[in-house]
C-alpha cells in the first residue's frame, strides 16, 4: 500500500508514535485515577495493566521509529502520502455526513453523500452521477429496509415526509 | 447422537434457513472477491443488521458469507493478480500466472473443488474435536482463561503485524476500549469522564465497523484507479485426474489449515501461507516451478484457507476465544443474541452449536454450486469500480453502526475508529488485536479479578498457581516462548542450543 520502503520512517511517523505514548501515559494516568493502588482486585488494576502495556510498547515503538532511517528527502510528504487530498475531502464529506444524517433524514443525506463522493472520486457526467445515486440509495433502502427491516435515521427537519 | 442429527438438520430442512444460507455463501463470494470489501467488514456491518433476527436465521446468512468470504479471495487473485483478501496473497502468486496462460476457468474450478474439500475437513474437525475440547476446557479456571486470551491477542498482533511491540499496543488498546463504562463486578464507572453516554461503554460493534469498515475504505482509496485486466474463461469444471492427483496434497493442506485455524489468534491467511510453503517444499516434481502457475501451489492455500474456518470454530465455541478478526466478530455477535460461548455452550445449548454445523457444511455445498457456475457473470461485478464501492461502504457503514441503538452519537464513534484505524494501517498496525482485545477485555478483567481473588490476593499464591497447575503451566510456557522469541534473548538461546546439538 505504501510506496515507500518499510525500513525508511514514514512521514508523520514519528509524530503518531509520539501521540500514541502521550494518549497510552494519558490512559494510565486515567486508569490510576480510577482505584489507585488501594487493592489488587479492583476496578482500576486491569485497566492500569492495559494503558501500562500501550505506554511500555509505545516507548518501544516510538524509538524504534527514532532510529530508523527517516524518509529520503525527494520521497512524498505526510500530504501526499498518508492523507492525500483525497482522503482530507472524503473525511470531510463523511463528516458532513454523519453531522447531517439526524437532521435531513438517511435518505436525503445519504443522497447527498453519495452524488458528493461519487462525482469527486469518478469526475464523471453529472446526470450519470445522479442516476448512479439514485439507483444505488433505491438498492440500499429497499435491501435494508424491506429485507433486514432496519430502521433507518429519520431527519428531524423533514419528520414523516421520508 | 440423534439429537444432534435432528440439530444439524434444522439447517437444512426450513426453505427459509437454507435461502439464507445460500445467499450468504453468494454474498460472501462476492464480498470475498472485490478487492476492498473483506469478510470482517462484512460481517461487522451484517451482525448490525441481523441482531433482531432469530439467532438462527442470523447464523445461518453470517456463516454462508464467512465460508462465501474465503473462497472468494481466490477468484480475483486468479484473474486479476489481485488477492480478493490476504489469505489468497499465495493463490494469487500461482493463479494468476494459470490464467495468463489462458486456464483460468480450470484453475477456478479445481480451487473451487479443493476449497470445498478443504472446508468439509475443517468442518469435520469441529464435530469431532469441539466436544472433547469443550469437556476438556471445563477444567479450565480463570486464570487459563486470562492466559488464553493475553495469547490469542498476541498471537494475532505478532504473526501478521510488522512488529510485536505494535501487535502488543493494538491489543491493550482493544483491550482499554472495552474497559470503558460501568465495572460489571463493582458499578464504578472507568474512563466514563461523567457522561451518561459512556457508562453504557464504547458499543463494540461500531469500533469493529469503524475499524474494519471506514478504515479499510480509506486505505482503499490510496487504490482508486488501479486498472483490472481481463482474463478468458473456458473449461471450468475440474479434470478428475486433477482432483485425484492432488488428493494427498489436499488432506495435508487441510490438515494444516485446520490445526491453524483452530489456535486462538491464528486464521485463513496465516494457514495459507504455511500449507503454501509446505507444498512448496514437499512437492517434489512440481509440473512448474513454484511461482510460475503450478497447480499444487493453488490447491494448498485454498484446501488449507476454508479449512481454517471450521477450525477457528473450534475455540470460539469451546473457549470463547476467537481464533481469527471473523470469529472475534462472530463472538460478538452471539454476544449480542444473549449467548455465551464458552465449555458450557456446548452442554447449555447444543442445537446451537450443531446447527453452527449444519449451517457451514450447507454453506459449503452451496459453494460448490456457486464457485463453478456464473463465473462469466461475476467479471463483470468485480469491475465495479472502487469510486462507486468506497461511498458505498461508507454508507453501509454508517446506517449499519446507527441500527444497532439507533443513536447517532455511535456512529460519530465509527467515524472516529475508522480514522484512527486508518493510520494505524498506514503506519504497519493490525486492528485484529484491537477488535479482539475489545471483545476479551472484560473477560479478561473478570478472569483475572476472579484469579486473584482465589488466591485470596496473595500474589505469590496468584503467580504460583500458574506454574503449580498441569494446564496453566502448559499455558504459561506457551506465553512465555512467544515473549521470549520477540526480545534479542531468542537468537542467543537457540544458537546455544544448536551448538549443543550440533
Amino acid at each position: 500500500m505504501m510506496s515507500s520502503d518499510p525500513a525508511n520512517r514514514r512521514p508523520g511517523e514519528l509524530v503518531f508514535a509520539l501521540l500514541l505514548l502521550l494518549f497510552s501515559v494519558a490512559a494510565f494516568w486515567q486508569a490510576y485515577e480510577i482505584s489507585g493502588f488501594t487493592g489488587k482486585t479492583t476496578a482500576g488494576v486491569f485497566p492500569m495493566l492495559a494503558s501500562g502495556v500501550m505506554v511500555i510498547s509505545g516507548l518501544v515503538i516510538l524509538v524504534s521509529a527514532a532510529s530508523s532511517p527517516p524518509a529520503p528527502k525527494d520521497a512524498p510528504g505526510f500530504f501526499s502520502e498518508v492523507v492525500p487530498i483525497n482522503h482530507v475531502v472524503l473525511i470531510g464529506l463523511v463528516l458532513g455526513y454523519v453531522v447531517l444524517m439526524p437532521l435531513l433524514g438517511f435518505l436525503v443525506s445519504s443522497a447527498l453523500f453519495l452524488f458528493c463522493a461519487f462525482q469527486f472520486l469518478w469526475r464523471k457526467n453529472p446526470l450519470y452521477m445522479l442516476a448512479l445515486t439514485a439507483l444505488t440509495l433505491a438498492a440500499i433502502y429497499i435491501v435494508f429496509r424491506e429485507v433486514f427491516q432496519v430502521v433507518l435515521p429519520q431527519g428531524s427537519l423533514f419528520r414523516g415526509y421520508f | 447422537m440423534l439429537e444432534a442429527l435432528g440439530f444439524f438438520a434444522i439447517a437444512w430442512t426450513d426453505p427459509w434457513l437454507i435461502f439464507l444460507t445460500a445467499a450468504g455463501t453468494l454474498a460472501g463470494i462476492y464480498v470475498g472477491a472485490i478487492p476492498g470489501l473483506s469478510v470482517t467488514m462484512a460481517t461487522s456491518i451484517l451482525i448490525s443488521f441481523t441482531f433482531k433476527w432469530d439467532v438462527n436465521e442470523a447464523l445461518a446468512l453470517i456463516s454462508g458469507v464467512f465460508f462465501g468470504g474465503v473462497y472468494g479471495g481466490s477468484r480475483t487473485a486468479i484473474l486479476l493478480n489481485i488477492p480478493g483478501a490476504p489469505s489468497a496473497i499465495a493463490t494469487a502468486i500461482e493463479g494468476y500466472p494459470l490464467a495468463k496462460r489462458g486456464e483460468a476457468g480450470e484453475a477456478i474450478g479445481l480451487t473451487t473443488v479443493m476449497s470445498v474439500f478443504g472446508g468439509f475437513v475443517g468442518i469435520l474437525a469441529l464435530a469431532l474435536f469441539a466436544p472433547v475440547i469443550s469437556s476438556f476446557a471445563l477444567m479450565f479456571q480463570s486464570r487459563d482463561y486470562l492466559l488464553l486470551g493475553i495469547i490469542g491477542i498476541l498471537l494475532v498482533g505478532t504473526l501478521s503485524g510488522e512488529s510485536f511491540a505494535k501487535g502488543a499496543f493494538a491489543g491493550a488498546l482493544g483491550v482499554l476500549i472495552g474497559m470503558v463504562g460501568l465495572d460489571p463486578m463493582t458499578a464504578e464507572g472507568r474512563f466514563t469522564f461523567g457522561s451518561i453516554h459512556l457508562l453504557g461503554g464504547i458499543p463494540y460493534v461500531a469500533a469493529m465497523i469503524g475499524f474494519f469498515g471506514v478504515a479499510e475504505a480509506l486505505v482503499q482509496l490510496h487504490t482508486l484507479n488501479t486498472p483490472a485486466i481481463k482474463q478468458k474463461i473456458d473449461r471450468i469444471i475440474p479434470r478428475f485426474s486433477d482432483v485425484k492427483k492432488y488428493f494427498w496434497l489436499a488432506i495435508r493442506a487441510s490438515g494444516i489449515g485446520t490445526i491453524i485455524g483452530a489456535l486462538p489468534g491464528t486464521g485463513g491467511d496465516i494457514a495459507a501461507l504455511l500449507a503454501y510453503d509446505d507444498a512448496k517444499r514437499t512437492t517434489k516434481n512440481p509440473e512448474r516451478p513454484f511461482g510460475t502457475g503450478t497447480r499444487e501451489g493453488l490447491v494448498a492455500p485454498e484446501a488449507a484457507n476454508n479449512a481454517a474456518v471450521g477450525g477457528a470454530h473450534i475455540p470460539m465455541l469451546t473457549l470463547g476465544i476467537p481464533g481469527d478478526a471473523v470469529t472475534a466478530v462472530i463472538i460478538g455477535a452471539l454476544f449480542i443474541h444473549g449467548l455465551k460461548p464458552g465449555p458450557l455452550l456446548l452442554v447449555e445449548t447444543p442445537h446451537l452449536f450443531w446447527f453452527i454445523v449444519g449451517s457451514l457444511t450447507l454453506a459449503n455445498v452451496f459453494l460448490l454450486i456457486f464457485g463453478l457456475t456464473g463465473i462469466r457473470m461475476f467479471t463483470k461485478i468485480v469491475e465495479c469500480p472502487k469510486a462507486v464501492l468506497i461511498p458505498l461502504i461508507i454508507v453501509l457503514s454508517a446506517v449499519g453502526t446507527y441500527a444497532i441503538q439507533n443513536n447517532p452519537i455511535d456512529v460519530y464513534w465509527m467515524l472516529l475508529f475508522g480514522v484512527i484505524g486508518y493510520f494505524m494501517k498506514t503506519y504497519g498496525f493490525q486492528v485484529g488485536p484491537v477488535i479482539l482485545g475489545v471483545i476479551l477485555g472484560p473477560m479478561m478483567d473478570s478472569n483475572y479479578r476472579r484469579a486473584m481473588l482465589r488466591a485470596r490476593q496473595d500474589v505469590g499464591d496468584f503467580l504460583w498457581a500458574f506454574v503449580s497447575n498441569p494446564i496453566s503451566l502448559v499455558l504459561t510456557t506457551g506465553l512465555l516462548i512467544m515473549l521470549i522469541s520477540q526480545t534479542p534473548l531468542w537468537p542467543i538461546l537457540r544458537r546455544r542450543v544448536f551448538r549443543i546439538t550440533d
